[in-house]
Formats: C-alpha cells, structure tokens, sequence
C-alpha cells in the first residue's frame, strides 16, 4: 500500500523543482540556515515552541530558526538533566552540546512547558548560545490583559535582544515581517486544505518537510517555493491509503510519517502545534500603519501578540477545550477516518489531555490510536504493527458501514 | 464513603505529613542536652502532637462546609487562601491530601484506578493520588466533597493547571487559572501590573461563582494573622541554624500542613507560636534533634512523604538535614508579610517571583545563601519524577555548587509519592556513599 505524492515522483516540473527544494531544507534545516547567514550575512536567533513569533525576530533584521527535534539517540543532555525531562526538549539540548547549533547567535525560549524551561535554565547557564532570552509568557490566552501584557512583554525583549545583538529592531521591518509570515502561514494553510480534499496528493513525510521548510527558508523564497509547488502540483494519487488526522505537540518526525503510510495509512491532515494550529496564526493587519480596516489593534505589537494567543490552543495553554474542537474539524474537513493521537512521553499536559480528546472523539464517533513515543527516528518495527493493526480496524469500519 | 487507610478515624495523623513524620522520630528515650549518644532517638516534638488535632478539625470543617452547602474552593499551593478565608470560602488543598495519600502508602492503588481511566503511570504522583480518590471514593477520608470552585496558579507547574482540568471534566467544576508567567528573578513592572490584574479577577470570578464578596476589613485581619504566623515560621526557620539542630527535616516537613492551608486563622497563628516556644526552648536548652549531630546537610525538593522513616536512619548515622528547601517557599525569602493596606499589590509580588516561578539563578542563589547560614556540609538533591520544575535544574544546580562553593551534592532518584519510583536500597547506598564523601570534604 503506497500513499500519495511518493518520494521517487521525477523532478520535472516546477512543481516537482519546488518540492525537491523543499524537502531537501526539511531534511537538512541546519544547512539551509548556514547557506542563509553565508548569503545574507545575518545572525540567526533560535526558538523552540511555535507560541514565540517568527516576526519578533524578523523585525531586528535576525534569521529566526525553529529548531526541530530531531530524534537522535544521544545521552548528552542527561549530564545536564533528567531523563524523564520531555525527550524533545532533550533533543533540542543534545544538539547544542554536540555543537549542531552553534550556528545561532541567540535562542529565545518561553515557559512552553516545565521540560523546555528546564533546558533553558541549562542553556543560560552554560551559554549555549552567545545570547539567550526568556519570554515570561501568558499562559491564559483568552483574556485582553493578557494580550496588553504579551505585547508589552514583546516589547521588552525586543529592547533586550537589540541591545545584546547590536541589532535595533525597525517598525517598518516589523510591519513586512508580519505580512510576509501572515502569507507563507497562509499558503500552508492552502497546502494543508488541498491536501484535505485530496485536490493535492502529498505524503505525510512531505507535508511534514513542508512545515520543516516554512520555518527555515527565509519567508519570500519559502513562499515563492509553496506558490510554485501549489500552482503545479506533482503527480500523485491518493491510492487507497487510510485518511488518518496526526495529532500531537511538537512533531518533525519524518520517519514515523512515513511508517504510518508504509502501514498503509495516510496522514491526510494534522493537529500539530507545528502544524494546523500554527499555520492559523494570521496578525489582523487591516488597522495598521493607520489603516482603517476592522482590525481590533491598531499597535503591531498587540495585533501579533492577539494572533499568537488566539491560535488553536496546545494542552498547555488555558483554555484547551478549543484543541479538540480542532482535531474533531480537522477529522470532518478531511474526511479522515481515524486519528493517531502521539502523546510525546513525559508530557504532562498531553498525558491529561489523552484521556479527554479520546472520550471526545469516541463520542463523535471517530477511532483513535494513542501511540506514546520520544520522537526517535528508529525502533519502528512494533509501532508498524500497532499503525497496521490501526488501519485493518478503520477498514473493517468502514465496510461494516 | 469507603474509607481505607491506616489510621482509623478521618483526621487522625494525616496530611500524611503527620503521620510518617511520628514515625520517623518516634518516641524514644529523652534526650535533653546536647550531650546525647549518637544513635539515641530524640522524643518528637508536642507540637507534632497537635498537629494532628488541627488536620482533623480541618477535614471536619471541609466535610461540614460542603454538607451545609458553603461554598468550598480546591487551591493550589501557590494560591493565597487569605483571600478564601476573607470570603468565607473554604480553602482546599489537593496537595496536602496528596501528601497525604502518600505517606499512608495508598497511592500504588490510587494510582492504580487512574491508570485504569487512561492517565499515564509517567504523570505527578499527586495528580494520579487524587485523580484515583475521585474516580473511586476511596482514600483516608472516602470521596472527597465535590467543590464549588477551582482555582489553580501557574507558579508552580503546568501539571497542576491540567490536573484541575481533570477533576473540571469529571466532576464538571467551575474552574479559573490565575496567570503567572514565569519569571527570572522577581516580579516587576509590567509582570506585577499583570498579577495583580489577575488577581482583580480571580477575586471578582470567586465572587460571582460563590456569591460571597470579598470584605476588605476581613481581609486586613486575615493578612494580619497571616503575617503573624508566618514570622513564627520564618523564627522556626531560622532556629535551625543552631549547632546542634534542634529538630529534624521530618519535623519541619510535617508542620508544612498548617503553613499550606490555615495562613490567616488563628489556630495558625496559635500552633505556630506553639512550635515557635517549643523549637526555641531546644535550642536555649542545647538540644539535639540528631544527637552527636556530624554532619549538616541540605535537602532540597518534596521529601517521600511515604518514607520519611528515611531521615530517622540517616539520624542515626549522626546525620541531620538542617535545612530544606521546600520550606523556603513559605519562609520570608519568598512569603514574606504581606502589606495591610495594598495585600493585592503585595501577594502578586509573592506569587510573581514565587519559589518555583522563577529561574535558576535565584534557585542557586538561595541554596548558596542557605549553605553559608546553616553551616552546610553537602546536599542531597532528591530528583522528584513528580515535580519537573524543582527537579530538571537540579543536575546544573548540584555542578554550579560543586563548582563555586565546594559543596559536595547528591542527585538521589525518587518521588514525593510513589514508592514504586523510589529504589530504597539503591538510594541508601548512595546515601552512604554520600556521607563518605561529605566526612572525606569536612576533614580535607
């Protein structure tokens, strides 16, 4: 059983140039960011939540990369931490002792969760980059005062990182920094709703590539490639794959997308906090700049942190109800038949999550998988049976029906 | 209501910290003076004693409250009760149950029914304790009365927001998350403002979900007796430093129950003046809590509350944890007196900068501080699988005190409830280890 848009399609249209290009930046991040600082000789600042705004560090006229984790087995980290710290936030700690990140000027973290605070606590300490920035972020993010206090808080950083950087940030390049990244979201946002229709056959592993690219190419040449690969998709049928929706926090795992198509399931649309409920973030710019639009703010800083907050929520955001009305409409858009829940192990919030979201989704009638892991790349052989097992139940369902 | 547990009667000897504690220092023969040969045992404190009538008074006004229809609030720690006592509102502390739970031994089988309705084995041993008391109506006291609100603060950790999301689905309580981002170092400037607005609206939540207003007369009495006890405990920290100790970390853990849930009230203030009168009468008498006190040491994170027999045999190895860090966070360094006449403005201070809301620099600040006041000899850093934000600094903390102050620490796996994390005679040869080291260090 294949899923769609499978990685041997021939480079032969722009379309195919386009996704070649992508999915070489998503399977080689860090070597994207070095040809960028050679070619624009910037300083790149590191993030490492999809709660902290791209835009914050485009605005100082800095690279910002999104480390992804990368699922290395390593025990660098555990001089530094504990193992039952989040093995993603390990992962992110063992590439920069190994010296993989060295390449970042700067890393800016927030509270995300009490794993990643603690690797920030390491990564202060030890100066794993030149600078390092915390953002004391909202963790309510349905009230205005904690917009008001987060677009102060924005500012604040701002000051800081222009000072430690020799890098002051620039309204003007603040105001382009949002439109460009409101568009690349946007093309995503067309990527993932094509996919949804099956107008767009595109592999999981693919569209994770995707995802991997949109947050290291710089924005106009991400956008550029997205354009090119949606105006001339690549050849692909969906075949007779299993729609299944991804669900999960953080997740950049190529090879596990692609041992769920091997299993015959494809991961048609997702709930990844580096995913859908990423892609939604679009800053209200209609009132900017002294536009007249219906925008509620008329300062930058509060229209960013307004659309930062708003996104679908993760679990460890209050409130989180909204995180599952997300996946349930994912399901229904994409007409997916199941979902494969990742609960990311050591991850309190998704392990209370868990049990909710699939009561929720036992209601609404849809099957789940949870497949507890540590983002490794190897060690699929039982999660394949586990996703085959998955997949022949979805079927059976599906005839019964 | 199922009742199980191994204390009889509702009340008697829990918040666990109680009962585990009479247990670590159990009577033995006096020991007046601090000439006492090591090993003895030295008789626990009367206030310990007390204590216990205080807990039970305390369950039996919850139950009572919820019997007669009062409104009751399940807090965190990091949530003020002066505010809920000013309202009439009960103030409930699933932590200190927990705590309990856990040091009469029941939270295998608690844990048990949690993992049976889908939550990891991998989350905080209290969140599984208390979610298992829900679901089964068991626990010391059978089924928890249902309250009538929430409130969780987030300057402690993201598990205690999700685990009161957990009891809002199950049991469909009104529930209201008091924002507090973490912060470096203190809380100031736009980060206060932001408490501070939270706590506007806590407050004015609270009082339309329960009907009761805040009385602000009420509430400066409250913040006074708050202030009072709270300086007791502050002279109770302090009396530590004394060579010898004059009481034990068991001790101090099982006296957290009143600082935790009855700041404000006047049996508080009562029982710690108690504690107070008792602990300086030790020290004024040359008291040894460990007699032939050798070596000083710090211990930093929750105790096991189901092993606290645990302090008890180090004692009789001449060793006495004369200071903890636990306790710190109700000591004035990140409690201190509130201010009568601007409490909102004050507490958001306090619970901006709380002891586990801010990083890691004030976190070894506060362990160097404590090593030179206490005469320190080591620490034992208990590496608590249940308490991700006091423990994954720990590993850099114990390097930088190795490093800056010559400190020898031990990094000693455990949790503050699951016994079944906690491999007791692999720790107590690390324990031996340890104090090898640390006699080695004390003779270099």
């Amino acid at each position: 059983m294949v899923g769609p848009g499978g990685a041997s399609s021939p480079v032969s249209s722009a379309g195919d140039r386009a996704l070649a290009r992508l999915r070489a930046v998503g399977a080689d991040s860090r070597a994207e960011l070095a040809s960028i600082k050679e070619r624009t000789g910037l300083m790149a600042v590191g993030y490492f939540d999809s709660y902290l705004p791209e835009e914050l560090i485009m605005a100082h006229g800095l690279i910002p990369y999104r480390a992804i984790v990368e699922g290395r087995e390593d025990v660098r980290s555990m001089e530094y931490i504990q193992g039952y710290a989040c093995p993603a936030a390990r992962d992110l700690l063992d590439q920069a002792l190994r010296g993989d990140l060295d390449l970042l000027d700067g890393a800016l973290f927030s509270r995300y969760c009490d794993s990643l605070r603690g690797v920030y606590a390491v990564w202060d300490s030890e100066k794993l980059t030149p600078y390092v920035d915390f953002v004391r972020y909202p963790t309510v993010v349905n009230t205005g005062g904690a917009v008001a206090y987060l677009a102060k808080e924005f500012q604040e950083v701002s000051a800081r990182m222009a000072a430690a950087l020799d890098a002051p940030a620039d309204g003007r390049r603040l105001l382009e920094s949002i439109a460009a990244c409101n568009r690349k979201r946007a093309l995503v946002a067309e990527l993932a709703a094509r996919r949804a229709s099956r107008e767009l056959a595109l592999s999981g592993a693919d569209y994770l590539a995707v995802l991997v690219a949109a947050t290291t190419m710089l924005p106009d040449e991400f956008t550029t490639e997205l354009a090119a690969l949606l105006a001339h998709p690549p050849a692909g049928e969906p075949g007779d794959a299993v729609p299944v929706v991804l669900s999960g926090v953080t997740f950049d795992n190529v090879a596990l997308a692609a041992t769920m198509e091997a299993a015959g399931l494809y991961f048609i649309a997702d709930d990844l906090s580096t995913g859908s409920r990423w892609y939604g973030v679009r800053v209200e710019t209609s009132t900017l700049a002294g536009g007249e639009g219906s925008g509620a703010y008329g300062d930058p800083w509060e229209a960013l942190a307004h659309a930062y907050l708003t996104r679908p929520p993760c679990s460890v955001k209050e409130p989180s109800s909204p995180r599952a009305d997300h996946l349930v409409a994912q399901v229904r858009r994409s007409g997916a038949r199941g979902v494969v829940f990742y609960l990311t192990r050591y991850c309190d919030s998704e392990q209370v999550e868990w049990p909710f979201i699939r009561d929720r989704l036992a209601e609404e009638g849809i099957p789940a998988l949870m497949v507890e892991g540590e983002h490794k790349r190897g060690g699929a052989g039982p999660l394949a049976t586990r996703l085959e097992a998955f997949r022949e139940q979805l079927e059976q369902i599906g005839e019964e029906r | 209501m199922t009742a199980v547990g191994t204390d009889g009667a509702a009340g008697a000897g829990t918040t666990g910290v109680g009962t585990a504690a009479a247990g670590a220092v159990a009577a033995g023969p006096p020991a007046g003076g601090g000439a006492a040969t090591r090993g003895a045992k030295a008789p626990r404190l009367e206030a310990t004693g007390s204590l216990k009538a205080l807990i039970k008074d305390y369950y039996d006004d919850l139950f009572k409250a919820a019997a007669e229809g009062r409104p009751t609030a399940w807090l965190n720690v990091g949530v003020p009760c002066e505010f809920f006592y000013a309202m009439d509102v009960f103030p409930f502390y699933p932590e200190n149950y927990g705590a309990a739970c856990g040091a009469m031994k029941l939270t295998p089988k608690l844990s048990a029914v949690a993992e049976a309705k889908g939550f990891s084995a991998d989350l905080c041993s209290y969140i599984r304790t208390t979610l298992g008391t829900i679901f089964s109506g068991e626990g010391p006291y059978g089924q928890l009365p249902r309250p009538t609100v929430q409130v969780s603060s987030m300057n402690s950790c993201i598990a205690i927001m999700v685990w009161w999301r957990a009891v809002e689905r199950h049991w469909g309580v009104p529930t209201f998350v008091l924002d507090t981002p973490l912060v470096r170092e203190t809380s100031e400037g736009i980060n206060l403002d932001y408490v501070e607005s939270e706590l506007h609206r806590m407050i004015a939540w609270v009082e339309e979900q329960t009907g009761r207003p805040l009385d602000q007369e009420r509430l400066r009495e409250v913040v006074r007796l708050s202030n009072e006890g709270k300086e007791l405990w502050a002279e109770v920290l302090d009396l530590r430093r004394a060579h010898p100790c004059p009481i034990t970390a068991a001790d101090i853990f099982t006296h957290m129950f009143p600082m935790v849930a009855l700041r404000g009230t006047p049996r508080f203030v009562e029982h710690l003046r108690a504690l107070r009168d008792e602990v300086k009468q030790r020290v004024d008498e040359g008291f040894a809590a460990v007699p032939g006190e050798r070596y000083r040491l710090l211990w930093d994170n929750l105790p096991p509350w189901f092993d606290l027999r645990l302090f008890g045999e180090l004692a009789e190895k001449g060793v006495n944890f004369v200071i903890d860090t636990y306790t710190q966070a109700w000591g004035p360094r990140y409690m201190g007196p509130i201010d009568v006449d601007d409490p909102l403005r004050s507490l958001a201070g306090y619970m901006g900068a709380g002891f586990l809301n801010v990083q890691i620099g004030r976190r070894y600040d506060l362990l160097a501080e404590l090593v030179d006041l206490y005469d320190v000899d080591g620490v034992v850093f208990h590496s608590d699988r249940s308490c991700k934000p006091f423990s994954l600094v720990q590993v850099e903390l114990r390097k930088l005190l190795q490093e800056r102050k010559g400190v020898p620490g031990l990094l000693l796996e455990g949790d503050h409830n699951d016994p079944n994390l906690f491999d007791r005679e692999r720790a107590w040869g690390q324990l031996e280890s340890f104090i090898e080291v640390v006699d080695s260090h004390k003779q270099g």
